[in-house]
């Protein structure tokens, strides 16, 4: 669904991916694992075109990906940031509203109603500023807002970031209903239980470079790698 | 994203009850002075919707106010519209440049963007001062004002144009909260907090800048051909930018995003203006003193520091109830 092929990325003259190649595949949840600084956030934010790919392939659904972020964003790839973003000056029904209009199409997949239905709590908050949502309820909001653009292809940067356990428990629950729901996802994430139980597959980044592929059971079982690549 | 509260709503009433009193009371003089008032006020609207809300600090809007005047005098005294087809086409001609002008320089930030929009007015200043076809120096004169003889009404008479300014003033600010508070106000507040993350959401960043600018253009526009047909005559120096600088100065005075404080700060600001150079020709300086005051106060400008007073004073009445109700149960516990 989306390849990634010797890319290279990085912040202006520092480069931070060296010919990181991968492949997530159709209904299936792949997690980027590595320590900090590895590149994880770096690969999803050169796949949404917010770095620019100096050089390598991302290819999206057989086709180039485009490189500006907002065609990456209509071609069907929604990113949830790590930094959440969530526009402090409007409600919450303000922050849906700004992904629901744009994406919403004639029949979407998913509605105001059908997010709301996955996410209760934000129901009650819709009138709330973004300011005044506690950490777990934005990453409620930025999941949602996600999802109502309507994607093929769902980019999470650390869900469970700064978030209390219980919230980590219930942002699992609702992502693993989402996979059953046949929702693609990319989740880079340091919890490495909260990852390995929601993936099918795994890729760990190393100095820019996928240094493990496999499947979500044989990285928990091959401690060599965890303590090797993840400081496990 | 702008909402109303009851301060706002306050402040507006206020000053629409004393524009309303100045009007149908003032005399002559008077009522030259709201009118000035009331057509600051529409310009420094549109440059709160483009600096205020949209990050956009413009030094062209005094040109974009001049395009509107300008279009306005040439196509109602010299190609011979009538004069209400004469205003839609000068205001459909100021958006659409100030479109333009909002495509271009949407890529730029910061200083490059207020570079790139003086850059713009001082070209329209140039053009205007040494065509023939706008009168040079000499500007143009014999400007009709809107025709309302139908409804009986004589724009001729100030009071009856002052009265017709504070209506559309009225109109522009209901208009800028209908904007402000669409889907295109929304994107606005999303742009101005993170670009990227607007991008990352499709969203094509720079066409939502150009759609405000070219909105907040018209605005500017309007303002201009009220002020061509309030004095019925109009020069080059109306797209000086000075006159952008001073409806700058005019925002930040009353209070940047907050549409209620550009409206403050345009009735401050002339009302000094005329106070002052009553007293001395030097009256710049003291305004210069009173902006930077209020610049090195940290307020957002005078209706920002009435705002700051306002919560803060909602938040000590809650915090004494908070104590009173916290004092009541310790005692019921007792």
């Amino acid at each position: 669904m989306l390849e990634l092929s010797g890319i290279e990325s990085g912040y202006g003259e520092t480069q931070v991916l060296h010919g990181l190649s991968l492949e997530a595949q159709q209904g299936r949840v792949l997690a980027i694992l590595g320590r900090n600084g590895a590149g994880k956030s770096t690969t999803l934010k050169t796949i949404m075109g917010l770095l620019p790919l100096k050089s390598g392939k991302i290819v999206f659904e057989g086709k180039p990906i485009a490189r500006q972020p907002y065609d990456v964003a209509k071609s069907g790839i929604a990113y949830v940031p790590e930094t959440r973003d969530i526009f402090p000056s409007l409600t919450v029904r303000e922050n849906l509203e700004i992904a629901a209009k744009r994406f919403g199409g004639a029949a979407p997949e998913w509605t105001m109603e059908r997010v709301l239905d996955l996410f209760p709590r934000l129901g009650e908050r819709m009138d709330n500023g973004g300011t005044q949502l506690s950490g777990g309820e934005q990453q409620m909001l930025a999941i949602a807002r996600g999802l109502l653009m309507n994607p093929r292809l769902l980019i999470l940067d650390e869900p469970t970031e700064g978030l209390a356990p219980i919230i980590v428990k219930l942002i699992h629950d609702k992502l693993q209903d989402l996979k059953a729901a046949g929702l693609p996802m990319i989740i880079v994430e340091q919890n490495f239980g909260f990852a390995t139980s929601l993936a099918d597959d795994v890729v760990v980044v190393g100095k820019g470079q996928a240094v493990w592929t496999g499947s979500a059971e044989e990285i928990r079982a091959d401690e060599a790698a965890q303590h090797t690549w993840l400081g496990v | 994203m702008f909402r109303h509260n009851a301060l706002r709503c306050t402040v507006l009433l206020l000053l629409a009850a004393a524009a309303l009193f100045q009007a149908l009371t003032a005399g002559y003089f008077g009522l030259e002075i709201l009118t000035e008032i009331l057509i600051l006020a529409i310009l420094v609207l549109a440059l709160d919707i483009a600096a205020g809300f949209g990050g956009m600090v413009s030094l062209c809007h005094g040109a974009l106010m001049g395009v509107g005047a300008y279009a306005y005098a040439i196509l109602s005294a010299k190609a011979g519209l009538s004069p209400p087809v004469a205003m839609a086409a000068a205001l459909a001609l100021t958006g659409g440049c100030a479109w333009v002008i909002g495509a271009i320089c949407a890529r730029s930030h910061g200083i490059y963007f207020i570079m790139a929009t003086l850059a713009f007015g001082q070209m329209a200043y140039s053009y205007v001062f040494e065509a023939p076809v706008f009168g040079g120096d000499d500007g143009l004169g014999g400007i009709a004002r809107l025709d309302l003889s139908l409804i009986g009404v004589d724009l001729n008479d100030s009071r009856s144009f002052a009265l017709f300014c504070l209506a559309v003033l009225g109109a522009v600010y209901g208009a800028s909260v209908l904007i402000l508070r669409s889907g295109l106000g929304r994107s606005l507040a999303g742009v101005m907090h993170n670009e990227q993350r607007m991008r990352a959401l499709g969203l094509t960043v720079w066409r939502v800048k150009a759609d405000v600018f070219g909105l907040s253009g018209m605005i500017a526009g309007l303002a201009g051909v009220l002020a061509a047909q309030h004095v019925m005559y109009i020069s080059p120096g109306l797209l000086s930018w000075t006159v952008s600088g001073e409806a700058l100065v005019v925002v930040i005075l009353g209070g940047l995003g907050t549409l209620v404080g550009p409206l403050v700060g345009a009735a401050a600001f002339v009302l000094l203006k005329h106070e002052l150079s009553a007293l001395t020709p030097h009256w710049h300086l003291v305004v210069g003193v009173i902006l930077i005051a209020v610049v090195m106060s940290r307020a957002n400008g005078i209706f920002g520091w009435i705002e700051a007073c306002w919560g803060g004073r909602a938040e000590r009445r809650a915090a004494k109830a908070v104590r009173k109700q916290k004092t009541k149960e310790v005692l019921s516990d007792a």
